[in-house]
């Protein structure tokens, strides 16, 4: 599979059609996902049916999109007209098929991309590592014992896999930044409130953000510039116009003032991760070490806030089918409804705080670095990771460096460092609220010095 | 001091009309446990009366 720039580049000057390119990711899905379980379903008359719709805007002389002819699947919980939004779950499967496409499945139709599939999540969304009881565990392309990553973990791993070059995903507490960094891809988790949630099922609405994966900056940035602009009917929007940022990635880290994140972005890495952020920091030439003292506060406010609003959320379908929710995470889902109203409000303000201190940061930097995940994939059914000596619950303790800063909702690329020998991990490039440009043009940097990229499976492990 | 939260989470199953097994009422316990632990790491901490929530609720 090419990156989506030279697929759209090649459908548009005519080298291949667009349904050609559709019909190989479909036959290459239905080899590789065998062993991968990225995949919930896959949409082949809808991809064929988009893909000859590009090739006769192409033979008509119409324009096409900047992604005319690129596969891309989207995580089970984006509306896609015709299909139940599974969001994961079982008790959704009686739902009724979606009305409309989700705004960010109209956005990629626009753009000239063509939908082949949805993919695996954790239920709802409450989870880091994609292990779902319902629809069987998604397995990382890098070692198949492993975790993708979650929640987003299906699209992390289709795009692992080089089953497309493109996918979308959610990101509440790092859903998008985990498994990118789990399964070795670029992904960007934007400022909260830039893109539309219109038509994706919301799991915390004060904390869920939508994003996309790619295995190269270029198309990463090709793919948020199409995903962006107002959308009036997501109320949480802020209805900004498309600021594109493809364009900026040749300027690089020139000018660009890099610090690492310490403190509690330190203490909570272990060896892997902290050889990633070392290697990042030294090649955006990254001397200085910051703390965010209220890190953790502002963690332990995402913690209350998403079982608080998750909990909330389900709570009529928890009285009456219990039984059918994910029982890796039911009791969370209710031990989060029951969650005192003084604990919630004082998480909410907590944020306003923990928002003041780090725009402070910014004002002497433009890029924060931490890593990602606190250590690489563990394998499928893993209950505990040791972290700097301590013992942490595995599920919930991948989020640990993500959750801070999703928090207070600052745009983030992840950037997957590969080292010689070793499963892939990510860091986090942090930037100021609506300034994805420069965390984008910080990946740019990385990866033209070829300390990011994101890695091919060994052909062993994956169908080719 | 620790605090026993098993009679909260009792009664606040009952408010909520949440009937859940014995297993299952014991693990929400663990959990409403360490959502406490985690979010101790807050609940003390000293605000100013104006840090207030930031609402996105944008009547139009």
């Amino acid at each position: 599979m090419e990156s989506a720039a030279e697929i759209a580049a090649a459908v548009c000057a005519g080298r291949v059609r667009a349904r050609e390119v559709a019909q190989r990711a479909l036959d290459r899905i239905a080899r590789a996902d065998a062993s991968i379980n990225a995949f919930t379903r896959v949409t082949r008359e809808r991809a064929l049916a988009e893909a000859d719709a590009v090739d006769a805007a192409l033979a008509a002389g119409r324009p096409v999109g900047p992604l005319a002819g690129v596969p891309y699947a989207v995580k089970n919980l984006f509306d896609v007209a015709g299909e139940v939004t599974l969001a994961g779950a079982r008790v959704t499967r009686d739902d009724p098929p979606a009305a409309a496409d989700a705004a960010l499945v109209e956005r990629m139709r626009a753009a000239g991309a063509v939908l082949v599939g949805a993919l695996n999540m954790d239920e709802f969304a409450y989870g880091f590592t994609t292990e779902n009881s319902h629809a069987g565990a998604t397995r990382n392309p890098h070692d198949l014992s492993r975790v993708a990553g979650g929640s987003s973990g299906g699209s992390a791993a289709a795009v692992a896999a080089r089953m497309v070059p493109l996918s979308l995903g959610t990101d509440t507490n790092g859903s998008i930044r985990v498994p990118s960094s789990l399964c070795g891809v670029f992904g960007i988790k934007p400022t909260y409130g830039r893109l539309s949630r219109r038509g994706s099922y919301p799991f915390v609405t004060s904390l869920d953000h939508v994003g996309p994966f790619a295995t190269t900056v270029a198309d990463l940035a090709a793919c948020y510039d199409a995903l962006q602009g107002p959308d009036p009917r997501d109320p949480a929007c802020a209805q900004r116009p498309l600021e594109p940022t493809l364009g900026a990635l040749e300027r690089g880290a020139g000018g660009l003032r890099v610090a690492v994140l310490g403190g509690w972005f330190d203490e909570n890495a272990g060896p892997l991760a902290r050889e990633a952020v070392q290697a990042a920091a030294r090649a955006l030439s990254a001397t200085r070490r910051v703390e965010l003292s209220l890190a953790e506060p502002g963690r332990a406010a995402a913690f209350v806030i998403t079982g608080s609003e998750g909990g909330a959320l389900h709570l009529p379908r928890l009285r009456t089918r219990y039984a059918d929710y994910e029982p890796l995470s039911r009791d969370r889902f209710v031990a989060g409804a029951l969650t005192p109203a003084a604990w919630y409000v004082k998480a909410q303000r907590v944020r306003e705080a923990y928002r003041r201190e780090a725009a402070r940061l910014f004002e002497d930097f433009d890029i924060l670095i931490s890593a990602a995940t606190p250590v690489e994939a563990q394998p499928v059914g893993t209950e505990w990771i040791d972290v700097g000596g301590r013992r942490m619950p595995a599920r919930a303790s991948m989020g640990v460096l993500t959750q801070p800063i999703s928090c207070i909702g600052l745009p983030v690329v992840a950037a997957p460092i590969p080292l010689p020998g070793r499963l892939p991990i990510a860091v986090q490039l942090i930037a100021a609220p609506w300034h994805e440009h420069l965390a984008l043009r910080a990946a740019a940097e990385l990866e033209r010095q070829a300390v990011a990229a994101s890695p091919r499976p060994e052909p062993a492990k994956v169908v080719q | 001091m620790s605090t026993n939260f098993s009679p909260y989470v009792d009664a606040s199953l009952a408010l909520h009309a949440l009937t859940l097994p014995d297993d299952a009422r014991r693990a929400v316990l663990e959990h409403f446990e360490r959502n406490a632990a985690i979010a101790a790491a807050f609940l003390d901490l000293p605000l100013a009366p104006d840090d207030e929530p930031a609402p996105v609720f944008r009547p139009e």
